[in-house]
């Protein structure tokens, strides 16, 4: 396992019409999730219903982009499409600040392998991944 | 006990050797598992007029099979599954049988899960190049977080922090069903293993090591299920379905951190209605089997399944109790870690052979069921093997549980 070996792109992201708000919102820096009109609950990833009342009036609103690692792997194998030649790099699973599991997936930089821990503070960033997308990423505050 | 409870027996199995690489189609595969499947049962090709399997767009269909055999059924459906879908298959049979649609089926599943298309994606040249990433992919794809040690590990991970137990436990499981594999002659890796070793192991996906995660191999396997007064008359003595359940969910199925509690796996709204149906409880078990794709899963499913209490997993596995000769043996062929990989099917088999009695290890008499179940001699057999719980996972968020009984009991 040493050496660069042949990489693919990193998936881009295909906005369809339910999520395209968020990319858009991603690619101009903000982060935004869907919020119930009816109950207040927030709901991600993007969906049709209301996980806590099945409302159909779900508004993309913007968060605050602070949360904290709820939990996190370091993946060692050159398994992932785009991310070959990354290995080893750092998955977290962020829970944001606004609500118990209202969870959102992201990366920490691999510098961070001896700092991140469950509950670390994290606040949003944004990684242009070119061609006008860019996709919301995390930091240890 | 339910209205079908013991009505419905699983009377052959049959498989194809774990290879890397088969260097076989899939079709070629399953036309094998198949045929040995039926005829362990004792029943011809033409006796069969019920078939179905589960795959992930990565084998072939029952028509094919049926075509290749020269086989006319009056039932084929393939479904969209990985792990947890053969137990699901087994509950379909039961009612297509008990509602005159067949009389007696055969559930394959076939794959070349490690020369062909591999569950993280990849292929025997590299990853699937990936362009985009569409609907749920769009939330986790971009952030290169998509094979199934990610997923699971992220949940192990939690669980570590949340419960206080170690990755010695994962080393338990995996030194418990290896030393299983060292008794089964099939198994791909045979050499035992110590807790040390598994510890010294390097890692795939933190908190998993090489040791924690299953050996993908290129496999077909089949089992037939029919009445039990067909069932009587067959070649071996009829294995009864007690109870079970197929593919419960938990709530928020597609996303599965976005529920209250990440280790509420799917099996927690099962087993209830599984010993229910079969009328038993936990200490009439004699022993178990575990989806064991890693170390986690098996340990989560004890807790999911009530063996033990929440968070109690860690230490209910301690110090080899799911060995062979000890209290709850789990896995006896070695499982997805040490045998070979075949999202399930296998554990069905391995307990089926258990239940008869007829284990296929280095016992010169096993088909007659004759065993010395001298361990240093390569025996494999339970001495009591009368009930068997086998717990089936597709992910968190998806479980199935199959409650065997031989005639014994
Ligand atoms: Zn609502």
């Amino acid at each position: 396992m040493s050496g660069e070996v042949e990489t693919t792109r990193k998936p881009v992201p295909a906005a369809d019409e339910l999520t395209r708000p968020f990319w858009d919102a991603a690619r101009a820096g903000r982060l935004v999730i869907q919020r119930c009109s009816a109950c207040g609950y927030y709901n991600h990833p993007p969906r049709n219903f209301c996980d806590a009342c099945l409302a159909r009036e779900l508004a993309f609103t913007p968060v605050s982009g602070r949360g904290a690692v709820f939990s996190f792997t370091v993946m060692h194998q050159r398994d992932v499409a785009g991310f070959e030649n990354d290995a080893p790099f750092i998955n977290i699973v962020v829970e944001i600040a606004e609500q118990p599991m209202l969870m959102m997936v992201a990366n920490l930089p691999i510098g961070e392998r001896e700092r991140v821990r469950i509950g670390a503070p994290v606040e949003v960033c944004f990684e242009d991944r070119g061609d006008g997308v860019a996709i919301p990423q995390f930091r240890i505050i | 006990m339910g209205s079908l409870t013991d009505k419905y027996c699983i009377v052959g199995v049959g498989e194809t050797p774990h290879m890397r690489p088969s260097n076989r189609t899939t079709l070629s595969m399953a036309c094998e598992a198949v045929s040995k499947a039926v005829a362990d049962a004792g029943l011809k090709l033409s006796d069969i007029d019920g078939m179905t399997s589960y795959q992930i767009g990565d084998s072939t269909t029952s028509p094919h099979v049926a075509t290749a055999l020269g086989m006319r059924l009056n039932y084929a459906v393939d479904i969209l599954g990985g792990g947890s879908s053969g137990e699901a298959l087994v509950a379909h049979a039961i009612g297509l049988i008990e509602a005159g649609y067949c009389k007696t089926m055969v559930i394959f599943r076939a794959m070349n899960g490690r020369s062909g298309r591999r569950m993280g994606g990849q292929t025997p040249g590299g990853p699937i190049p990936v362009a985009v990433a569409e609907g749920d992919g769009q939330f986790n794809m971009g952030w290169g977080w998509t094979t199934p040690a990610q997923r699971f590990g992220m949940s192990a991970m939690r669980y570590l922090r949340d419960t206080g137990c170690t990755t010695r436990a994962f080393a338990e499981i995996a030194v418990a069903h290896r030393y299983h594999a060292s008794l089964n002659p099939k198994a791909i890796h045979r050499s035992p293993i110590t807790i040390e070793d598994h510890q010294r192991s390097r890692w795939i996906v933190k908190p998993f090591r090489l040791l924690d995660c299953c050996q993908e191999t290129d496999v077909s396997v089949a089992i037939v299920v029919t009445s039990r007064e067909r069932a009587f008359d067959l070649r071996h003595p009829p294995v009864f379905i007690m109870g079970g359940y197929a593919r419960t969910l938990t709530d928020s199925p597609q996303w599965n951190y976005s529920r209250d509690e990440i280790h509420y796996v799917a099996g927690n709204y099962g087993w209830k209605r599984a010993f229910g149906m079969a009328g038993i409880s936990h200490k009439d078990v004699d022993f178990i089997s575990c989806y064991d794709a890693f170390t986690f899963t098996t340990l989560i499913q004890l807790e999911a399944n009530g063996f033990c209490g929440k968070g109690e997993a860690g230490e209910f596995v301690k110090g080899g109790r799911l060995r062979i000769d000890r209290e709850l043996p789990s896995n006896l062929s070695g499982g997805h870690l040490s045998e070979g990989y075949t999202h399930g099917v296998q554990m069905v088999i391995e307990n089926v052979r258990q239940l008869r009695h007829r284990a296929d290890d280095a016992c010169p008499g096993w088909a007659e069921g004759r065993h010395t179940y001298d361990r240093k001699a390569g025996c494999r057999q339970l001495r009591k093997a009368d009930i068997c719980c086998g717990m089936g996972w597709g992910w968190e968020n998806m479980a199935s549980c199959l409650i065997l009984r031989g005639i014994a009991a």
